[in-house]
């Protein structure tokens, strides 16, 4: 019964729901990477490695320059130079693009782990150098319950929120948003048609590093104020796994960030619950919660998941 | 050009000819994680210079690289016309120690945080543990001392043994400031899961200050950063600045939220705020063992360090001491000495922390 007491606490406590909420924002932003990538028929598991170069870039230039906005501004150019990497060699030279993801993931922890000593003096971890403070909106932040919730928060959480319309709004309701699905069902016939291959595809995977830019930066200024090696802690993959469960649909691939955000906070909430005891031998069950959730999707026992035709098929255009 | 080569090589030679050499293999912490990778290279960086021995760093990314770093620095050291001493820094690495160790017996070998797995040590083989559950303890009375809501948190990373230590000793320095002061101290506990991922200690924290706790202790590593942060962002908000001075009178009138830090003095992280660190002297280890094996004094074996060898100790509480009073000083002052002096014996096992009970103990004051 006490479990019980303590599973209904922890629902009605908003601040599961606040981090519930600032667990997901990572996620979204990089799967929201992954569906733009993808729908244009780019595998991109570089998103991993893209959020580590962002975090990365985005505590450099906020030491430097004083202002978090720089920073979070640089990440995303950070972003979009390592994306264009992946784009250039996966549209352009058709390279096997899982390879070159993992490649890219490599190489971003790499130049992040050595920059470390001669930007900042010493490897590892640097020290704080500033934060996005929480916003507080007024009106909002006084109702009850909700205002704990929403009512003053990161900005970036309502970022990834707007991010998520402004991405529905572009994949389902314009032209561009069309001829990027088109691309990534059947480029052949796209091609046929007039349309730009290789440029839809470029502006898929540049803009999936605009996201993942993002989510780095979420993380480190966002959140903690500065970088540690390898701070993205496997992120990027569970962001692919929750586009895959989202359908490779923007509001699917937010709702299933929310529910590993959920998971996430869920089992910080249980552990400090003081009504029972969570052993740290059980703490890692709640951690394999999104994977089983994923696997038990991919598998197609809840609907069928729909993967872009050409996903990780190279185009070549016949000559 | 062939003789200038030659020459070159010989100069080469005859400049290492006499030389003793420390090799470090880090564990995928690698350097800069403030706690024992840096720990283990300051004290062989002392003795670089007080002993004039030269010293290297090999760089662990994953735990695969373990058993190749290992032989590759073996290989270098059996080179050295005076041998030296390869380093194994950090728990995981304890298998890939013993079974290197075993195919180079001419090499000196030291583990760091590493506890044989069997009882039979080989004769080339050191490994210094510590106790961290006395300094745990310490913090861990001082936070139950210091608390104004009678709750107080733990934040483990990866239950691996020395996070353990750490814990079993914070309990136990709560439960014997209850059972001295007859208060009901309780304490949350969590894990991160993680040694690097700072967002999580962060949350753990956000919700472990939620539940009613007002001081966090964390042996979590980078996911302490976290940690503090957190206390840090509660109590500014609490406090409206982030001046030393204004969090210093508030804390001292109203209490707010505190961290403990861990392996280092990590007070100045978040001055004030970090009320003060569990620490582990990594480096007065780290250099004992390139000492012994330089001027050969080895005394194969494990070797634990506690209070009584100044291997762990309370950080000196340089922005916080005026928060706690002068009679709890004093109490630690007089436990430091008691345990030094083994009539207090802070447990380091699960099975010893249940049966635990407070000896008698009188303050002479």
């Amino acid at each position: 019964m006490r479990v019980l007491e303590a599973i209904f606490l922890v629902f009605i406590n908003p601040l599961f729901y606040k981090i519930t909420l600032t667990a997901a924002t990572p996620l979204i932003f990089a799967s929201l990477g992954g569906v733009y990538s993808e729908i244009t028929g780019v595998v991109n598991i570089a998103l991993e490695g893209i959020m580590l170069l962002g975090a990365f870039t985005s505590v450099v230039f906020t030491w430097l320059t004083g202002n978090v906005w720089i920073g979070v501004f640089m990440a995303v150019v950070s972003g979009v130079a390592l994306a264009w990497f992946h784009a250039w060699g996966s549209i352009k030279w058709a390279g096997n693009q899982v390879v070159l993801g993992t490649a890219l993931i490599l190489i971003a922890q790499g130049i992040t782990g050595f920059l470390m000593e001669p930007i900042f003096g010493k490897p590892g971890q640097t020290d704080f150098v500033g934060k996005v403070e929480e916003l507080r909106i007024p009106g909002l932040a006084d109702i009850p319950f909700l205002g704990k919730i929403i009512g003053e928060t990161s900005p970036f959480v309502y970022m990834a929120f707007a991010a998520v319309a402004f991405s529905w709004w572009l994949i389902y309701k314009t032209k561009l948003g069309l001829r990027m699905r088109s691309v990534g069902e059947n480029p052949e016939a796209a091609d046929t048609l007039g349309i730009n291959v290789y440029g839809i595809r470029y502006f898929g995977v540049l803009m999936s590093g605009v996201w993942a830019g993002l989510a780095g930066a979420y993380l480190s200024v966002g959140e903690v104020g500065h970088f540690r090696e390898l701070m993205s802690g496997g992120r990027g993959f569970i962001a692919l796994a929750a586009m895959i469960l989202g359908n490779y649909n923007p509001v699917g691939a937010m709702l299933a960030s929310l529910l590993f955000g959920a998971s996430s906070a869920f089992a910080n909430q249980m552990q400090s619950s003081s009504l029972i005891h969570v052993s740290a031998t059980v703490k890692p069950l709640f951690d394999m919660i999104p994977f089983i959730l994923t696997i038990i999707v991919v598998a197609g026992f809840v609907g069928k998941s729909h993967v872009p035709k050409a996903d990780g098929v190279p185009y070549e255009k016949e000559a | 050009m062939k003789k200038v080569l030659i020459v070159l090589l010989a100069v080469l030679f005859v400049v290492s000819a006499f030389s003793f050499k420390a090799i470090m293999v880090t564990d995928t912490g690698g350097l800069g994680d403030k706690s024992f990778n840096d720990g283990t290279w300051a004290g062989i960086q002392r003795a670089v210079k007080e002993l004039g021995v030269e010293a290297k760093v090999i760089q662990s990314y994953e735990q695969a690289d373990y058993i190749s770093n290992l032989s590759k620095a073996a290989e270098e050291v059996q080179k050295e016309p005076d041998g030296g001493i390869v380093y194994a820094v950090g728990f995981m690495m304890t298998d890939a120690l013993f079974q290197v160790a075993q195919q180079y017996p001419d090499v000196y070998f030291a583990g760091i945080d590493i506890a044989p797995p069997s009882e039979a040590v080989p004769p080339n083989v050191i490994t210094f543990l510590f106790k961290e559950q006395e300094s745990a303890f310490l913090v861990g009375y001082l936070a139950a001392a210091t608390t104004r809501v009678g709750k107080v948190g733990f934040i483990g990373g990866i239950p691996i043994p020395p996070v353990e230590r750490f814990r079993y000793g914070f309990e136990t320095g709560v439960k014997v400031y209850n059972d001295l002061h007859g208060t009901n101290v309780t304490i949350i506990k969590g894990y991160t899961n993680h040694f690097s991922d700072p967002k999580k200690g962060k949350d753990l924290a956000l919700s472990q200050f939620a539940e009613g706790v007002d001081i966090i202790f964390h042996a979590s590593g980078a996911c302490g950063n976290g940690v503090i942060e957190a206390a840090k962002e509660k109590m500014i908000a609490l406090v409206g600045s982030e001046d030393l001075s204004k969090v210093i009178e508030y804390a001292f009138e109203k209490g707010g939220y505190f961290a403990m830090g861990v392996d280092v003095d990590q007070d100045y992280m978040a001055p004030g705020v970090v009320l003060a660190s569990a620490m582990k002297g990594v480096d007065t280890a780290s250099y004992m063992g390139v000492m012994w094996a330089y001027n050969g004094e080895w005394t194969p074996g494990v070797h634990t360090l506690g209070l009584a060898e100044n291997g762990v100790r309370m950080s000196p509480m340089k922005y916080t001491k005026g928060l706690v009073s002068n009679r709890t000083l004093a109490e630690l002052e007089y436990l430091v000495t008691m345990i030094k002096g083994g009539t207090l014996v802070v447990p380091d096992t699960e099975e010893s922390l249940n049966s635990f009970r407070t000896p008698k103990i009188e303050f002479p004051f």
